[in-house]
């Protein structure tokens, strides 16, 4: 893990953030919505190497948090974000071939931005925020799973490019 | 040397996990600075959201309408007539028409129960990650907005003043799984308890085993100590379908709010109350039905060769 990398990454997720809050959050979404962010964040820690990435799961967690209309905790974010590029990083990562085809990117960031709301309404109710109704939690979760499949061929290149801009010459 | 790598990663996963457990401790236990970066965060992203909020109002509902186009097939000949003649008009003015006729409805309604408002601009909405359901308002501390202040719309609750920075508000939306109020039912003035559930849907149980509920009840909240975080009498909803199953000590029942948390435009907050307790006078008029003209012809006889 280059050090100098980290203030690139913090810069590209704060851009993905502000999007997030000022654009996309407005949109009205048929089913549930699309967290752009968390998508994003899956995809990117796909292309890193371990320590980069529990960093940057912490930064993204960190920025995550900044969210105003979020009604959970201070951290519980980045708790999660941190967890998962955790196990991205190593488990997921290391099972699969080191060139990752656009399909299976897909299919690990739906997976993976579901697999983080889930956990965020889980912890979220076990540090006593209401989450609403089974039903409810399921349609977000639902909604939010299939956008991010749907959308994937707009933000994955997307992804793979801003990567490759914040790697150092060292890392390249 | 690959071990030893695996352990630094472990390492700093753990240091940076208990880091943030240690915010969530933090906040859990109400320190300021935690709360102060949000609100920070929010005075920073004010003005990017009203930006974002007029660039995109004309496309926002693109999704949702695309779900609409086979019902509406039939009507598109007629539309293209139409549009025809629209296109000479500005692509905003929908828009602005639109707030103008929801800013027409929430100033009628303050101004019947006399309500002292601010009215502002929904410029911003939580997003799939929060799990909550808030709007962010153009209009903040500098404009009289306080915390637990009522919010209201045309046709009735909005939700309560969450957060507050200079230029802009947080509204917990009634929808919110959060989110409980005090309602009476208009004309029986049986008291209740309304929970949001989330998506539009809403619950109520009454309070007394005795309180009657029945089908197209209107209710009404039921106002708050120095009328914070409720104003008395505003509209909440409309009982849907009453859940009848035993065992229950008291009524409950599934309710359909009046206002479309989905369409919101333009808001107002309650500042002040001027004249207390409203009663039932803003509960909504049920439309008049209007007269059906028979008109009777009578054949005149005509000669006939």
């Amino acid at each position: 893990m280059t050090l100098n990398r980290l203030p690139a990454i913090a810069i590209v997720f704060l851009l993905f953030f502000i999007l997030q809050e000022s654009i996309l959050n407005k949109i009205d979404f048929f089913i549930g919505g699309f967290s752009l962010y968390l998508a994003f964040f899956m995809a990117w820690i796909m292309q890193d190497e371990r320590n980069s990435a529990v960093a940057t799961g912490f930064i993204a967690g960190l920025i995550a948090d900044l969210s105003p209309t979020l009604e959970a905790p201070f951290g519980l974010w980045t708790f999660i974000l941190t967890s998962m590029s955790y196990v991205l990083a190593t488990n997921v990562r290391a099972a699969l071939d080191s060139e990752i085809s656009p399909v299976v990117m897909s299919i690990v960031t739906v997976s993976g931005s579901s697999l983080a709301l889930f956990l965020f309404v889980l912890c979220g109710a076990i540090l006593g925020q209401d989450v609403g109704s089974s039903s409810y939690v399921v349609q977000e979760i639902f909604g939010n799973a299939m956008w991010t499949f749907l959308l994937s061929p707009l933000y994955v290149p997307i992804t793979v490019a801003l990567y490759r801009a914040t790697l150092t010459a060292r890392n390249r | 040397m690959a071990n030893r790598g695996a352990n630094r990663t472990r390492l700093l996963w753990v240091s940076l996990l208990v880091t943030s457990l240690f915010l969530i401790t933090l906040d859990l236990r109400g320190v300021s600075v935690i709360s102060s970066i949000r609100t920070g965060t929010q005075s920073v992203l004010a003005p990017v959201q009203r930006i974002g909020s007029n660039v995109l109002s004309p496309f926002s509902n693109f999704f949702k309408d695309i779900t609409n186009l086979g019902r509406t097939n039939s009507k598109i000949d007629a539309l293209k007539a139409e549009n025809e003649r629209l296109k000479s008009e500005l692509i905003f003015n929908d828009n602005v028409l639109g707030e103008l006729e929801q800013l027409k409805g929430v100033l009628n309604l303050a101004g019947k129960a006399r309500y002292k408002v601010v009215s502002a601009r929904v410029i911003s909405k939580g997003g799939t990650g929060t799990f909550g359901e808030t709007v962010v308002l153009d209009a903040g501390s500098d404009s009289g907005i306080k915390r637990d202040m009522t919010v209201i719309a045309d046709a009735g609750l909005v939700g309560v003043v969450k957060s507050t920075t200079k230029s802009s508000s947080v509204v917990l939306l009634m929808s919110d799984p959060s989110f409980r109020i005090g309602v009476r039912v208009a004309g029986s003035q049986d008291m209740g308890i309304l929970s949001g559930e989330g998506e539009g849907k809403f619950s109520l149980r009454m309070l007394s085993a005795t309180g009657q509920l029945k089908a197209g009840d209107v209710l009404l909240s039921r106002g708050s100590s120095g009328d914070k975080p409720f104003v008395p009498g505003v509209p909440v909803g409309k009982v849907i379908t009453i859940d009848n199953s035993t065992g229950q000590l008291t009524k409950q029942g599934r309710v359909m709010g009046f206002v479309d948390l989905n369409a919101l435009g333009v808001v107002s907050v309650v500042i002040a109350s001027v004249d207390g307790n409203p009663g039932d006078a803003l509960v909504p008029q049920a439309p008049k039905p209007a007269p059906t003209v028979t008109i009777f012809v009578t054949p005149t006889p005509t000669a006939t060769e």
